[in-house]
């Protein structure tokens, strides 16, 4: 077997509740796979578990092959990319130093470093001079595109990105997701996304896997959720996304 | 606690400890002296005696009382003070029941003390009244009371309640006075100036008996324990200093300590040059008089202080920080620590001043390891909380980053706490500052220093020389942490 991201009946219970339900989910290499369901379904819990922020009560995970475990995380950490909502960029660091901490840290050439930056830079199209900016100084477009070149510095196998996109007011978040498309699309990531937008799913991904209360529901694309739902809840959810869009468009 | 911190905080206190025991190099002779001014001044004349036989001295001044002195001189911290035999027996050796002086002697021959022959006075309860109205009555000894019955007694409350003040004496003597009363010393005195009064309780050495020209009587019937004033050094003290100091041996009779006494508490001159002048007068004793200028004085206090604060404040940092970070992060050792931190912390300054003294003895150390646990608190609440603030994305972003705790540690979660570290450090720090002036108690010096002596001269412009400054730096050092937060800090 060869894949990315691998869950095999994985489960996490938090004090009070389950978060992640005996899940099994696989990412192939090269594969974008979006994760959606409404809040508190188990989806950023299921990114935290592939991170090894949090570890499973049950199950393994896997990334690039290779079960997690205490000991071989922060290599494995190497070879993924995490970007969270707010950016998670650190307020005391320039945005170039939060890109570059993890590759100063393992002691990588500094020309490797400065080229890498440029490139990245050009990538995400971050103008250079924001690269000097402190996080509370940039715009949230930006704050983004640094945080996805943190993300992909090490030239990471496996990217997390935990709606990416979900604090952007809507026209930067339109330009930035053609950005990302493309961009996946060039690097050939593996990719787990995670949405609540019906829309940027399938913009991002013909494979669309839809969970409520920790458990899988249904996986496939966008067309597979409408024509042929695995239950009600597949159809309720998938119409009560288009809801405004589509009373907008009938009234 | 874990074994290891214990371990930690044993060795940061040691190391405190032989930095400062270190200061008075065993070369030196050090005298202290009680916290009242006859005391500094027979302190100063022993300090100038010692020089004078050839050898380095250095007056802690102003100690405290009976207690601190005597546990001093135990312990080595000083090695000679002033004292009196009436307290030895009833205040040191209270359960032994010692009669005479030869037996008080071989008691502290047993402590390993030596004595030095007595001064040549007895500072005692006496009574005391107006020159004139004595000499127009005929009363020069306390059995000639009762030939005046219709005389007015005013005492102090203490002396109308003490077994051996004025019921005793009344028993004593067979006093037949009726008209007595109890109130403050201060209007005893004023009492007897404007004669509403004509009697009221002294001690035989205080200077209002000159200010107040009052003439004291004999106690013929030998009332009164006797007070005498002698000096007490520790045995392993050389010989030419013990020699020396036996010089003063009867030289100072009552008149002319209570003369001292006023020129230092009512004409303000210093100690040092009242003893260097009585030496140099009676005694043919070229002794030098140190008396520091003012700009020296404050200069010598502002290090003093500066040495309290910073140490103590540098070795909390060092013991505080990391141990805010282990708390953090092992919830169990967290409550632990912060239940031994909040306890110190309740403990009052005084208190815990005069708990270190048995241990560590005066000076600089109890000093410091009592700031020292006063600045542990805050600096370690803060870094727990500022570690704790650190919003958990930040927090996760970093571990995703396939960081080492070690490095997030340093490079992105005490960046991050950094002001509220900060912020704990000043507050410290500020508590300090105003701790601090409690450690001329001690013998630390200070900005305290003057204002002790104020208080006990009652010289209010004393009082200002340590107080001022010790506000100015309080508000200097709020600024240069202002100033640090707004550098290092808030700019990013």
């Amino acid at each position: 077997m060869s894949c990315a991201i691998a869950f095999e009946h994985v489960t996490h219970r938090y004090l009070h509740a389950v978060a992640v339900d005996d899940v099994s989910l696989r990412v192939e290499p090269g594969e974008t796979v979006a994760l959606i369901g409404p809040s508190g379904c188990g989806k950023s819990t299921l990114l935290k578990l592939a991170a090894g922020l949090v570890w499973p009560q049950q199950g393994t995970v896997f990334v690039t092959d290779r079960a997690l475990a205490p000991d071989n995380l922060l290599e494995i950490r190497h070879r993924i990319g995490y970007v969270i909502q707010s950016g998670g960029l650190f307020p005391h660091m320039s945005a170039v130093d939060n890109v570059t901490l993890a590759a100063r840290f393992l002691k990588r050439d500094r020309q490797w470093i400065a080229e890498r930056v440029a490139e990245l830079a050009e990538l995400v199209q971050l103008p250079r001079d924001a690269l000097d900016r402190f996080p509370n100084n940039l715009s949230g477009g930006q704050r983004q595109r640094v945080s996805l070149m943190r993300a992909l510095m090490l030239d990471p196998a496996v990217l997390l990105l935990d709606e990416p996109l979900g604090a952007l007011d809507p026209m930067v978040r339109h330009g930035l997701q053609e950005d990302l498309r493309r961009l996946f699309q060039r690097l050939r990531k593996s990719v787990l996304l995670v949405t609540h937008d019906m829309a940027e799913a399938a913009f991002f991904s013909q494979n669309i896997v839809l969970m409520r209360e920790g458990k899988v529901v249904q996986r496939g694309s966008y067309r597979d959720l409408i024509d042929a739902p695995a239950e009600q809840f597949v159809s309720d959810f998938v119409k009560a996304q288009r809801g405004l869009h589509a009373e907008a468009l009938d009234a | 606690m874990p074994e290891s911190h214990c371990r930690l905080l044993h060795l940061v206190l040691t190391v405190a400890m032989l930095s400062f025991s270190s200061v008075a190099s065993a070369a030196t002779t050090i005298i202290g002296s009680k916290a009242f001014t006859e005391s500094v001044i027979l302190g100063e004349l022993a300090t100038q005696l010692t020089e004078e036989a050839g050898f380095d001295a250095e007056h802690r001044r102003q100690l405290g009382g009976t207690r601190v002195l005597w546990s001093a001189l135990i312990r080595g911290d000083i090695q000679c003070y002033p004292e009196y035999t009436g307290t030895l027996r009833t205040e040191i050796f209270s359960s032994e029941n010692i009669r005479n002086d030869a037996e008080l002697r071989q008691a502290l021959a047993r402590e390993k003390i030596w004595t030095s022959t007595s001064l040549g006075f007895n500072n005692t309860y006496v009574l005391g009244m107006r020159r004139d109205r004595a000499a127009e009555l005929g009363i020069a000894r306390m059995s000639q009371l009762a030939d005046h019955p219709t005389l007015r007694f005013g005492f102090s409350n203490e002396f109308m309640e003490r077994a051996d003040g004025w019921p005793g004496i009344r028993a004593h003597y067979r006093l037949p006075q009726q008209d007595v009363r109890g109130l403050s010393h201060d209007l005893a005195y004023r009492g007897l100036e404007s004669r509403s009064l004509d009697l009221t309780d002294l001690y035989s050495t205080d200077a209002e008996i000159v200010h107040y020209d009052l003439t004291t009587l004999v106690d013929d019937a030998g009332f009164f324990p006797v007070y005498d004033a002698i000096i007490l050094c520790r045995d392993d003290v050389p010989g030419p200093i013990r020699e020396s100091l036996n010089r003063l041996g009867g030289r100072i009779d009552e008149m002319t300590m209570t003369k001292m006494n006023a020129r230092a508490a009512l004409d303000r001159e210093p100690e040092a040059q009242i003893a260097a002048s009585f030496l140099r007068d009676r005694m043919n004793v070229s002794a030098e008089a140190k008396v520091q200028s003012r700009t020296a004085r404050i200069w010598q206090r502002t290090r003093e202080h500066l040495a309290m604060v910073g140490i103590s404040l540098g070795l909390a940092v060092l013991v505080a920080v990391p141990l805010g970070i282990v708390a953090f992060y092992r919830r169990g050792v967290g409550r632990v620590v912060f239940a031994i931190a909040d306890i110190l912390q309740t403990l009052p300054a005084l208190a815990l001043l005069v708990f270190l003294i048995p241990w560590l003895g005066i000076g600089y150390a109890p000093a410091i390891v009592a700031l020292f646990l006063y600045s542990v608190l805050p600096i370690l609440r803060n870094t727990h909380t500022g570690l704790a603030d650190i919003p958990r994305d930040l927090r996760e972003s970093a571990e995703a980053l396939g960081l080492p705790r070690i490095a997030r540690l340093r490079y992105v979660e005490l960046p991050l706490a950094a002001r509220s570290m900060l912020a704990g450090v000043r507050t410290a720090a500020v508590i300090n500052v105003g701790t601090a002036t409690l450690g001329a108690l001690i013998g630390a010096g200070g900005y305290g220093q003057p204002i002790l002596t104020g208080i006990r001269l009652d010289d209010t412009n004393l009082i200002l020389e340590g107080a001022v400054p010790a506000a100015l730096l309080a508000l200097l050092v709020q600024w240069v942490f202002g100033w640090l937060e707004h550098r290092w800090v808030a700019a990013k």
